[in-house]
């Protein structure tokens, strides 16, 4: 019933969302006052409907209402509120409603902020967008053409072919498969809101440029546009952070970028409309640059609809980890896209004669040529990533069925631009608060550089920088720090508040420096074996059993209970044992791996976890997922997971047997028993746990020379106690190790001692005097004595704190920026 | 023409056949064991040859298990990485390394897994990485 409700609610906010359209159609036409308020009205219906669609969402989400679709297959029972709200956008169709909410959220403050000429327009193309992104909601069928995929859809809807459901058509699930356990994290109740407010808010500067070229007014809209272009980019910016920030924390991608064409898809009209607020604020302070700024506001969104529309068409199902499942949508993204494109590259080249052009050309030494190609570069890092991104579709050039490009690809690309770009970054910084000629410029950095040089070479000796394309990338990245750094300092002491830019820039070397850190310096911890080993591999002097040469290197680290070793020389690390806690996630393993610095620092302890996927996992096959943990310094993070463990083993092992009793209960146990013989070290004091049983090795003890055979050079006794913690019984046994020799021979005496209410035997089978240790043999055991022991990857990262900090600067610079012309936007709108 | 203009075409040009050529020489296609041969980095789609069974070994800590490519032959797969997450609910695995002798060295490994309830899904890809199956 409510799902009826929900759809009739999608539908009429459609067609509200058609009918607002056509009256601002009118209304920017014909310049009219009254067309545009019942446009407004109609905005509101359509935002109200929205509104209540969503609530009723939320509500069947909370209700477990698992006859809908949407419901049984993002959320279960056991979900928090927390988790259960954001299964709202975990899906697809949640995903779009809370864009296209944020997006008319949006659509009030324009209205409220917008003058005319633009306002009409503006609104006009803001409704455009929404009209597209609703129609992906309907679920309307129309004569077989399917229109949209509506998140009130119930199970029967969704697969009317199902088995279960031509038995029983008004089946209900009890429970929901439920949310994917690696999105079960308090990111992702911040992460994806943060990112659609960032792709709603990017939908704005692209309205402007298009109400711009509509109105033929190719300055004014500038000033309202630049914050809103400000606030886009911030948002997009703490989106791409968080995201960064939750796989590198606690999805152990291994790292806080990896090129993905999710995270790409992001990136890329961040990096566009970067481009468009340095076209924007050049056009404001010198008239230039009106073509680039409008054609930078229009590919910013361009990009993001190009972007959603390969992640989520399921174009690139085959090559990101995290695309969206394909819903059928492919047709209906592509025509969002085409129009989106075409409408406004269209009425860009429309009026293109008209749009002013420079009466003359710009100096090299201006202000405003390298504002333009500091933003030119910026488009074609964009490109470029974009490209990459695109391989699916444009790989089809070289190849057939083509892959991702490797990631050195982006790398090798992005790594030349960004040095151009931090080096153009000084000279703008100098030649926008202050006209220089060459010579005058080169005086004036004459400190900076010096500066920059003396770091840069701190900087290869101190952390033994072999690499010159590295030596030279450095330059730049300091470069900017220092150079931007320069003109803060000046600025905060003339105009503290025009700090946006040079804090954005400092920010921008920051991250340049701190990437290629983190990133080309990032080392696997290893102990001091694996560490010759993998020199070995690096020399290309290991082969393989077939005489192949190895190169892969080995990453991992191996830790019994309680056994200390050294790692990578600086580390002497202990497996301390692991905590069952089912408390956050059922079945939950919390590492306790000890750290203790060689070089006498203070110890700490790194505690990584390990979960079973309860929504993936059956009884007979569970399957585990990880949870790193990242040690944070100043100087470089120690991010560490557990690759496997003796616990995780035995519960893989049971669910095996689980499955294979299961699958042939009649040919159970059909291998005879065999006695069981175990041996085992122990220094005195030291107890090991077996099965059911506790064995201890108290002492040595004297021995009775009566009970030695003649001729014994070595005759001693251990005192073990065999504790039965079930029974709660301790049995004394006092096994006796003997050498003796005969006819010029050495022979072992060591006869069994019996645990008789056990069916145990016990012999005392060696001694190692280097290690202080016994060998006890022990017979009749029936579980096998298995050592504790993980598996963990562990590496070491320096200077990722460099790469938050620079983003915080970005995002404070940006902030800063966005007070600065806001500010004056709202006195012109009080005026 | 201006001086200038030609200039910027020719970057213009001599940058986009750059970039083109290095893209086209970054991407590879999907092939298979056969095909594979010398090349260094082979992406192979496959499903993985239950008969023969999977195994981690805890002494080499490598991962080793049998997958027949799309031309349906069999060959030995050797991952250096724990066992992944979902390996066995795979319905397609993509093996990315090189052939050396009979045996494929992949690098890295992604996933393709099937919703559960409805096999007409065409599903997602997980990358192995993401999480292990230990």
């Amino acid at each position: 019933m409510l799902g009826i409700l929900g759809k009739i609610l999608i539908s009429a906010s459609f067609a509200t969302s058609l009918l607002a359209l056509v009256f601002y159609f009118i209304s920017a036409n014909r310049d009219q006052e009254k067309t545009l308020r019942i446009g407004n009205w109609l905005f509101a219906a359509k935002t109200t409907f929205l509104v209540v669609a969503s609530g009723i969402l939320i509500y069947l989400i909370f209700q477990h209402q698992f006859q809908y679709y949407y419901v049984f297959n993002y959320t279960s029972l056991d979900l928090t509120p927390r988790y259960l709200f954001s299964a709202f956008y975990g899906g697809q169709e949640g995903s779009f409603m809370l864009w296209i909410l944020f997006s008319a959220f949006l659509g009030f403050g324009l209205m409220k902020w917008t003058r005319p000429p633009y306002k009409a327009p503006v609104l006009f193309f803001l409704t455009m967008t929404q009209v597209f992104l609703l129609s992906m909601l309907l679920g309307w069928d129309i004569f077989g053409l399917k229109l949209g995929a509506s998140p009130f859809r119930t199970i029967a809807e969704e697969m009317p072919n199902a088995p279960f459901l031509q038995t029983n058509p008004d089946f209900v699930p009890n429970d929901g498969s439920g949310l994917n356990d690696l999105l079960k994290s308090p990111w992702m109740m911040i992460h994806p809101p943060v990112l659609f407010i960032g792709f709603a808010m990017m939908t704005i500067p692209y309205c402007f440029a298009m109400a711009a070229l509509w109105k033929q007014k190719y300055n004014e809209w500038i000033s309202p546009a630049l914050p809103w272009t400000l606030s886009a980019n911030v948002a997009l910016l703490t989106a791409i952070f968080l995201g960064g920030y939750w796989a590198y924390v606690t999805l152990s991608f291994g790292g806080y970028w990896a090129w993905d064409p999710v995270e790409n898809a992001s990136l890329v009209p961040w990096l566009i409309g970067t481009a468009g607020i340095h076209t924007m604020i050049i056009q404001r302070k010198s008239s230039v640059a009106q073509k680039s700024s409008i054609l930078f506001a229009i590919l910013a969104y361009v990009f993001v609809v190009y972007e959603t529309f390969l992640t989520r068409s399921g174009i690139l199902g085959s090559s990101s980890v995290h695309s969206f499942v394909d819903l059928g949508l492919y047709n209906q993204l592509l025509a969002f896209m085409l129009v989106v494109t075409l409408v406004g590259l269209g009425l860009f080249f429309w009026r293109y004669k008209e749009l002013p052009s420079p009466e003359k050309e710009a100096s090299i030494l201006s202000r405003e040529f390298m504002t333009v190609s500091g933003a030119m570069l910026l488009l074609i890092l964009g490109l470029v990533i974009i490209l990459g991104t695109s391989s699916p579709i444009l790989g089809q050039l070289f190849v057939d069925k083509p892959t991702p490009p490797e990631i050195s690809f982006y790398n090798d690309w992005s790594m030349p631009i960004a040095m151009i770009m931090a080096i153009f970054t000084v000279l703008g910084q100098y030649l926008f608060w202050k006209k220089y000629d060459a010579e005058s410029l080169a005086s004036e950095l004459i400190n900076p550089l010096l500066v920059t040089s003396t770091v840069t070479i701190l900087a290869i000796i101190w952390g033994d920088v072999r690499n010159l394309y590295y030596m030279v990338y450095l330059f730049c990245g300091f470069f900017a720090i220092v150079g931007n750094g320069w003109i803060l300092i000046r600025l905060i002491r003339q105009k503290p508040k025009l700090i946006g830019g040079a804090l954005t820039h400092v920010g921008f070397g920051m991250l340049l420096v701190g990437i290629l850190a983190s990133s080309a310096y990032n080392s696997p911890l290893v102990d001091q074996q694996t560490a010759q080993y993998n020199e070995a591999v690096k020399q290309g002097e290991v082969t393989d059993e077939q005489g192949f040469k190895v190169t892969q290197l080995e990453e991992m680290l191996m830790l019994n209970l309680n056994e200390t070793i050294l790692v990578d020389g600086r580390y002497m690390v202990t497996y301390e044992g692991y905590e069952l806690d089912n408390t956050v996630r059922r079945g939950q393993q919390t590492y306790k791996i000890k750290f203790e610095p060689v070089d006498g620092g203070k110890p700490f302890y790194m505690r990584p976890e390990v979960y079973p996927m309860l929504t993936s996992s059956t009884a007979e096959n569970i399957q585990w997922s990880v949870d790193p943990d990242v040690r944070t310094g100043l100087l470089s993070d120690i991010y560490l997971y557990v690759g496997g463990s003796s616990y995780v083993q035995e519960q893989n092992d049971r669910a095996a047997e689980m499955n294979s009793t299961m699958q042939n209960v009649a040919d159970q146990d059909t291998t005879a028993e065999k006695e069981s013989v175990q041996s085992f070290n122990f220094t005195p004091g030291e107890s090991k746990d077996v099965g059911n049983y506790t064995i201890r090795f108290v002492n040595y003890m004297r021995t009775d020379s009566t009970e030695l055979p003649p001729n014994t050079s070595i005759g001693v006794r251990a005192e073990v106690e065999l504790i039965h913690p079930a029974s709660d019984r301790i049995v004394t046994l006092n096994p006796l190790f003997a050498v003796y020799s005969e006819n010029g021979q050495s022979y072992i005496f060591s006869p069994p001692s019996f645990a008789r209410e056990f069916g145990l035997e016990f012999q005392f089978t060696q001694i190692n005097p280097q290690e202080n240790s016994i060998e006890l043999t022990v017979t009749g055991l029936e579980e096998e004595y298995e050592p504790e022991w993980v598996l963990i990857v562990a590496d070491e990262k320096p200077f990722i704190s460099v790469v938050w900090a620079g983003t915080f600067m970005l995002m404070i610079g940006f902030s800063i920026s966005i007070f600065r012309h806001w500010g004056r936007e709202r006195k012109k709108n009080s005026e | 023409m201006k001086p200038k203009l030609i200039i910027g075409i020719v970057a213009i040009v001599g940058f986009t056949s750059l970039l083109m050529y290095n893209f086209g020489e970054s991407i590879s296609t999907y092939t298979t064991f056969e095909q594979a041969g010398e090349r260094a980095n082979a992406h192979i789609p496959g499903i993985w040859d239950e008969e023969k069974g999977a195994e981690f070994s805890l002494e080499t800590k490598r991962f080793t298990f049998h997958m027949i490519d799309e031309a349906g032959e069999s060959r030995k797969v050797v991952y250096p990485k724990p066992k992944p997450n979902n390996f066995e609910d795979a319905d397609q695995l993509v093996v990315i390394g090189e052939m050396r002798g009979d045996t494929f060295y992949a690098s890295e490994m992604l996933m393709k897994c099937p919703s559960k309830y409805n096999d007409t899904d065409p599903g997602q890809f997980t990358e192995a990485s993401v999480s292990q199956n230990l």
